[in-house]
């Protein structure tokens, strides 16, 4: 077996795997959910949203919108931040979702107070941990190809070697927002709440003194479960013990 | 000046304990409530265990402490033990400390009961002297709705140990109290030339009702820390030899008038807010097109209950499309300041429009005990034409969509699902690990090949050792005759050894080979077939066929020479 053989061999595989991975979503409950929408119902809009399995991102999206619709805001952002998670770089859901915390007025607090994490989160939530997988691998391929070559073709060592440090400070940073974003949402997975304004304690005790005050659709970060309490962290650092009822975990892996 | 009432009397005297009293004792038996008793159980004669003391509806027996006494009179030893209880009375009223057993010996001797009268005021005064609390209420008339601050006080005098304070419990029906959970320090107070210590439960009243109302009786447990009998009260606090007894502080109760609101001079459109209300009202922009958004915004804030605020009025709304407004509420902890900011999204609906909605907001000021109204002129507003009815609409798809607007109002539906993604990202997948290994194992390979095909190229010995077993392989595959097949030996041993093949003889075999490791039996075995070779040719000549047992044995030797590092 040659080599050309091996390779489309290899490719035929590996399409295989990733097309395993794809799965059968009804088409017919999705248009019935957009029909409701339509007719102004917009609560068994939501209903017939929430039943579709498994749920794409403009899923989660049409859900945002009937949630918005019912005036529930804190629900709206959740789903539209699922949404971006599948999606990061969909206008429409981009939009709403900033729309519906302007509403709000969680926009500011939702930011990371630091211009660098701010332009850090931007950029690796810009892609999906499937995309930056995705990246991490071109960027090592592309590496080691470049290193190898510059063994086999000498006369061109420097243009590989130009490439070999270009590959490799792409397959960095892959494997940084990757390891981020996985990291993330294992060790602190995001959350945001929605059921109007909640108070976060400084004990997972309901007579506590409260910390903060946490307003409807702010995110926060899940920094330790206690089943009916979760001690969360704002994004300007703040943390406290908030009950469990009053989120809705953004993170779906 | 303390004294001892002596009750007890010695109930039992057998031959075998003649001697063995036990004698229970209170200081005293009349004490005003907040006060307590000290218990005494004396065992005269023997060594006993704890006595058992019952349990009293209604006091509290805290110890025991235990001293013991040796007296030598005519000869004689005897032991006494004392037993010392603080007995606190919950509540006033007349107690019996009933009869209390004391096992000598595995004999029951008791006591006789004691009775303790307990008095609301006659102690009263001198703890009050020591410990007490007060109300602070700056007016006791205040109005329905209007939020007032009450604190509480605890004083207490320097020489009264507080270890703490809890425990507190207030009636306030109607009245909507709020007190903060921390209890401020303050500056010592001098009452009648005697200095306190002072704590403030800060809190407020905001009443739901009218009427009469009263705030209290509240009350209080203070931890007080009292010196061992007979010791020094500074030393003992110092080194810890104190007792803590729990000390109840009541407080009574403070009657409030609740007035409703006057109907007097009450505008047509008050809404219920009672406090001292300022109104500040933002539009931005103020120079809009037909269609463009503006964010109006009204921020009421003063001193009050916030939540009796209603959204102000607005006034001519019907010029312009209005979407819901959102509320932001922030207060205090007791609820007597706060902000109410309410923004409220307007669209002109004509360029005739001029001015933006007038906002007004009646409120009852229990301070000037009027009403009075917060408002704001109608701000100036210039509306052009021209994007009257644009709408733009993002997500695609060519069904029949109602009218959205971007930056106004949330983009519409999307119409298809999507692409599906799986809920398991591509790098908790094997493919994405198979594929990150792949590149460093062909990098590795690639490096060692390149790497060995320099050295085939530079090291002709390794070149020609490498390639030895494959060459006479081929040679010995074509070798019809003995020469054919020493030469292919000859050349196989010039390429191990990196010698020229000609010259290879079987003294090779002593001169080379037995020198590197050879072993002795294989040595022979070479020897003897260059010999054979030899013999072949000189007799047979050049052209003779090699016996395929003979090349089968060269073979051999070579797999064995194989094995073999030279």
């Amino acid at each position: 077996m040659n080599l050309r053989r091996y390779i489309y061999n290899g490719i035929v595989l590996a399409w295989l795997l990733g097309s395993s991975m794809a799965v059968a979503v009804p088409a017919d409950d999705f248009k019935a959910a957009n029909q409701l929408y339509d007719a102004g119902k917009f609560t068994e809009a939501a209903a017939a949203y929430e039943k579709i399995e498994p749920k794409t991102a403009h899923v989660y999206y049409n859900l945002g919108n009937a949630w918005f619709r019912q005036n529930n805001l804190g629900l709206a952002v959740l789903n539209y931040a699922r949404a971006r998670q599948l999606a990061p770089r969909d206008p429409d859901i981009l939009a709403n979702l900033k729309f519906a915390q302007q509403r709000l007025g969680v926009e500011g607090i939702n930011t990371p107070p630091r211009a660098i994490q701010r332009v850090l989160r931007s950029v690796i939530d810009g892609c999906t941990a499937s995309e930056w997988s995705a990246g991490e691998v071109a960027g090592l391929w592309l590496l080691a190809l470049a290193i190898g070559a510059r063994f086999y073709f000498p006369k061109m060592r420097r243009g590989f070697l130009v490439i070999a440090v270009t590959s490799f400070v792409g397959f960095g940073f892959s494997t940084f927002a990757l390891s981020y974003q996985v990291v993330n949402n294992h060790m602190a997975p995001q959350a945001i709440v929605v059921s109007g304004e909640t108070e976060a304690r400084f004990a997972p005790v309901p007579d506590s003194t409260v910390h903060f005050r946490l307003a409807e659709g702010t995110q926060v970060a899940i920094r330790e479960d206690r089943g009916q309490w979760l001690f969360v962290e704002r994004a300007d650092g703040q943390q406290g013990w908030v009950k469990s009822e009053a989120l809705g975990q953004i993170t779906n892996f | 000046m303390r004294f001892w009432l002596i009750i007890g009397f010695l109930l039992t005297a057998t031959r075998a304990f003649a001697d063995v009293s036990v004698v229970a004792s209170v200081d005293r038996t009349r004490i005003g409530f907040g006060e307590s008793v000290t218990l005494t159980v004396a065992v005269q004669g023997a060594h006993t265990g704890d006595p058992s003391v019952p349990k009293v509806d209604g006091l509290t027996f805290s110890g025991p402490s235990t001293s013991t006494s040796f007296s030598f009179v005519n000869g004689q030893t005897s032991q006494s033990i004392s037993y010392t209880y603080q007995v606190t009375p919950g509540r006033t009223g007349e107690f019996t400390i009933p009869a209390i057993g004391v096992d000598v010996g595995g004999k029951t001797y008791s006591t006789v009961p004691i009775k303790l009268v307990v008095e609301k005021g006659a102690a009263q005064g001198e703890i009050g002297q020591a410990l007490f609390g007060r109300v602070s209420l700056p007016s006791q008339e205040v109005y329905i709705g209007q939020t007032v601050p009450l604190d509480v006080f605890i004083l207490w005098r320097a020489d009264f140990l507080l270890r703490g304070l809890n425990g507190f419990t207030y009636d306030a029906e109607g009245l909507g109290c709020k007190f903060s959970p921390d209890l401020k320090l303050l500056d010592n107070q001098v009452i009648n030339g005697e200095s306190f210590n002072v704590r403030m439960i800060q809190g407020a009243i905001s009443p739901t009702t009218t009427g009469t109302l009263s705030f209290g009786p509240c009350t209080l447990k203070a931890q007080q820390a009292v010196p061992n009998r007979g010791g020094n009260s500074l030393f003992d606090d110092m080194f810890g030899r104190t007792q803590v007894r729990e000390v109840p502080i009541t407080i009574d109760a403070v009657p409030i008038t609740v007035l409703p609101l006057p109907e007097e001079g009450r505008p047509a459109d008050f809404s219920g807010a009672v406090g001292q209300w300022n109104l500040e009202v933002t539009a931005k922009p103020t120079e809009v097109a037909v269609g463009d958004p503006i964010t109006f915004t009204i921020k009421v804030s003063g001193s009050g209950n916030i939540d009796t605020v209603p959204t102000p009025k607005f006034a001519g709304l019907d010029e312009f499309k209005t979407y819901e407004p959102t509320t932001k509420t922030t207060k205090d902890e007791l609820n007597t300041t706060g902000e109410r900011v309410i923004q409220q999204v307007l669209i002109a609906r004509s360029p005739e429009v001029k001015q933006l909605p007038e906002v007004r907001l009646v409120y009852f000021d229990p301070v000037a005990k009027a009403y009075k109204t917060a408002d704001q002129a109608p701000m100036k507003l210039v509306v052009k034409a021209g994007t009257a009815g644009q709408s733009t609409i993002v997500s695609g798809g060519n069904r029949l969509r109602p009218e959205e607007k971007l930056g106004q109002d949330i983009v519409y539906l999307k119409g298809d699902l999507g692409p599906v993604t799986s809920t398991t990202p591509f790098c908790a997948t094997p493919t994405f690990w198979t594929l990150n290994t792949m590149p460093v194992l062909a990098l590795l390979g690639g490096i060692g090949w390149k790497k060995r095909t320099d050295k085939l190229r530079g090291d002709i010995a390794y070149a020609r050792r490498v390639r030895a077993a494959r060459d006479v392989r081929k040679l010995l595959a074509t070798a019809t005759n003995y020469d054919e097949t020493q030469r292919a030996l000859q050349n196989y041993l010039g390429d191990r050894l990196n010698i020229p093949a000609a010259g290879i003889t079987a003294s090779i075999v002593e001169e080379q080979l037995l020198p590197r490791g050879l072993n002795n039996e294989l040595a022979a075995d070479l020897k003897a077939y260059f010999e054979t070779c030899d013999t072949a040719r000189f007799a047979g000549g050049s052209a003779g066929t090699t016996p395929t047992a003979t090349r089968e044995k060269v073979e051999r030797l070579i797999d064995e020479l194989e094995k073999i590092h030279l």
